[in-house]
């Protein structure tokens, strides 16, 4: 009997499939240990990680600082037992870094991380270095960063933004950034990426140059099973890999999970992330994000709330195309969702309208059929969708945008 | 009126009803989908067309791109979220190129509104910049342009451009901000910031959660230097005066010295995160002052600030 060979990939999918569309390690992962701080007069218990071949012990929740240009948020972060503090060159035009700076001042060096970045000009179509992007220009970004923050060197300097394998093997940095190990200016590099991770990581891995990866990773990202693969080959390759826009649900941008406890937790269950740093710019979310530091355990309710929101099926058509085939007048649907997303979620009638026009669509949609036959895996009412979103190709196109 | 009739009557008065209501249905759906639609057109109609500039000497090269908030990390990676924050709204990129191969980037953030442009304008500009008379405000440097004209933040730089840099730069500066329309003014609240001790081009306007506490809407801030000291003022306004009752409330529940009833005047706060604060509220306004230990002259400045709001006012 011919039995069917389910590849690896085949069979996380399927089982993901079976668990709603989230994958749960179990929660006493590898590679952690426990350890006890005291704080303002109590002693707390936080999950610590090592970051890779770098050695750096650190909690598993630190500081993204790039959203705030409050000191003391900043300064009860470390109060409350952060270690790590994350910036870039770009936020506030330098100012974060210098804000950093400032409260720095007077602390041990060994009593905190600081890590940093700086991009060069890329093309934005294809995601490729310009010819402004030099060895010097970068080198000179380093110096920048290191005045902005009064420093005489940081813990980690990044390679920031890179969606291209061709990026992250771009000569000019990579000799930049040896460089900046040498001179002592940085004690170890790395690279960011929140665009084709699974690329960028691989491409990480193959240059044996970086020691830190920096790289989104969130339950509602359509690909998270890659990234989790390329993540666990650079664990494996003894990098340290931090994990970024935990709570931001895929590619939108502002926070839209309802339990960013839950997601955070959800990040830290792969054993191959070290560390997360969530960009908080309360007091409350500061609270939320460190109580991870002391139980990563996600609870059934917790798992329940991130499988709900990992399934609303909201604006985003998953383009899985399944509905290809299911209506009797062979509608573009995943085309016409798309033209629905641009309108709602994106709300660019532009683009919306322009997609329209060019799918040659019949004058009549969806008034001669009584029922949709059209199942939407993840639940869209689809006719309801195509009738509210074609109205918009009757309407003049200068009175839109 | 014969039974037959007096059912027909009936029969007519139900299926009027149903008519009715199937038409009152429609119209409201009409109305809603009007009024979703007219919503999202405002959303991208409601500001004037803005065209690049023709720029002699130089050409357009590409596309004119555009990034939405959805998209708006894939040209600025993370510091999008700041942008968010400040209720970005849209994206136009242009690059310019010459003969010389040199080239001009401009990019226009369209924002909500005008106080939310300068807004994200203050949170990027040093108060020791070299400022310039483009748009409401501007400042240049080295291969960089950038100011504020209405309810856009604008950005340009420039490369290769050599000694004939800031030249070029000042004429894509005055040419983009002349397309935008009329500059219009900063905040009007920041003219009751008192002068004395004022570092110029310190003020900011804070979108949200000020202090970091989600109770705290937006703010406008300055910093301030005297005598050696260095603290900074604030001001909230607010829509109403409820809202501000409610924000003192709050805040008063925070540091664990909950009142129920809350009137205007002086309230002086032992912020666990912020130490000491002077807050006073009058009317539609919450204003105060931060890291300023000097007694005499925190109500000095609280004085000057109260006597130049209730001018305003």
């Amino acid at each position: 009997m011919d039995r069917k060979v389910i590849g690896r990939r085949d069979f996380m999918k399927s089982t993901l499939a079976g668990f709603g569309g989230l994958f749960f390690l179990p929660s006493n992962a590898k590679g952690q240990e426990s350890k006890v701080i005291e704080l303002k007069g109590k002693e707390r218990k936080f999950v610590y990680r090592t970051l890779g071949k770098t050695g750096i012990k650190l909690p598993v929740i630190n500081m993204g600082v790039m959203n705030t240009n409050n000191p003391n948020l900043v300064r009860a972060a470390l109060d409350s037992g952060v270690v790590m503090l994350d910036s870039a060159q770009t936020y506030q035009r330098g100012q974060n870094e210098g804000m950093i700076g400032e409260v720095l001042k007077g602390r041990p060096r060994d009593y905190y991380v600081l890590a940093t970045k700086a991009r060069l000009p890329s093309n934005q179509t294809t995601g490729l270095y310009t010819e402004e992007a030099t060895e010097d220009a970068f080198l000179k970004k380093v110096d920048l960063s290191l005045r902005n923050l009064g420093l005489e060197y940081v813990d980690i300097y990044y390679h920031h933004n890179v969606s291209k394998r061709e990026s992250a093997l771009y000569e000019p940095i990579l000799k930049a950034l040896e460089k900046i190990k040498k001179e002592g200016k940085a004690r170890f590099v790395g690279i960011t990426t929140h665009t084709n991770e699974p690329e960028v990581i691989h491409a990480a891995v193959d240059s044996k140059i970086y020691d830190v990866i920096l790289t989104s990773y969130n339950f509602q990202q359509k690909h998270y099973v890659e990234v989790r693969e390329a993540i666990a080959r650079a664990a494996h390759a003894g990098i340290g890999v931090v994990g970024m826009k935990a709570i931001r649900g895929g590619s939108r941008q502002t926070p839209t999970v309802k339990n960013a406890g839950a997601a955070l937790k959800w990040v830290l269950q792969d054993p191959n992330v070290h560390t997360i740093v969530p960009g908080y710019i309360t007091f409350e979310e500061m609270n939320i994000a460190l109580s991870v530091m002391e139980d990563l355990t996600l609870s059934d309710s917790e798992k329940k709330d991130l499988q709900k929101e990992a399934s609303l099926p909201g604006l985003y058509c998953q383009g899985c195309r399944q509905c290809l085939g299911q209506c009797p007048e062979h509608l573009p649907i995943p085309d016409l969702m798309r033209a629905y997303m641009y309108t709602y979620g994106y709300r660019n009638l532009t683009l919306a309208q322009d997609l329209l026009l060019s799918l040659n669509l019949p004058t009549r949609i969806c008034r001669d059929c009584s029922l949709c036959p059209v199942k939407c895996s993840i639940g869209f009412n689809v006719s309801a969708k195509i009738r509210d979103v074609v109205r918009l190709k009757d309407v003049p196109s200068e009175f839109i945008g | 009126m014969g039974s037959g009739d007096e059912g027909k009557t009936k029969k007519w008065a139900e299926s009027m009803k149903k008519v009715s209501f199937a038409m009152l249905t429609f119209l409201v759906f009409i109305y809603l989908f009007v009024g979703a639609l007219s919503d999202l057109l405002a959303s991208s109609v409601g500001d004037p067309s803005f065209a690049f500039p023709k720029i002699a000497g130089w050409r357009l090269s590409g596309e004119v791109q555009t990034f939405s908030p959805q998209t708006l990390f894939e040209y600025i990676n993370g510091a999008a979220d700041l942008y968010l924050m400040y209720d970005f709204q849209a994206l136009k990129v242009a690059e310019y190129v010459n003969e010389k191969k040199a080239s001009v980037t401009v990019d226009v953030y369209r924002h909500r509104t005008p106080t939310h442009a300068f807004g994200i304008y203050s949170q990027e500009r040093l108060s020791k910049a070299d400022f310039i008379d483009v748009g409401t405000q501007g400042y240049i440097e080295d291969n960089v342009l950038n100011f504020f004209t209405g309810a856009y933040y604008v950005k340009i730089n420039s490369f290769k451009t050599g000694p004939e840099d800031r030249e070029i730069l000042l004429t894509f500066g005055k040419k983009v901000a002349e397309n935008l329309g009329e500059k219009g003014t900063p905040p009007l609240l920041l003219a009751t910031f008192p002068v004395e001790g004022k570092v110029k081009n310190s003020e900011k306007f804070i979108a949200m959660k000020f202090l970091g506490y989600a109770f705290l809407h937006s703010a406008f801030t300055a910093d301030y230097e005297l005598t050696g000291k260095k603290f900074k003022l604030f001001v909230i306004e607010s829509g109403d005066q409820n809202d501000c009752r409610d924000m003192i409330q709050k805040y008063l529940q925070q540091i664990g010295n909950p009142e129920k009833f809350v009137t205007e005047g002086r309230y002086t706060l032992s912020d666990p995160y912020h130490g000491e604060i002077d807050l006073h509220w009058k009317g539609r306004h919450l204003w105060g002052i931060l890291n300023l230990n000097d007694q005499e002259l925190r109500l000095k400045y609280l004085k000057l600030f109260q006597d130049r709001l209730t001018k305003k006012e």
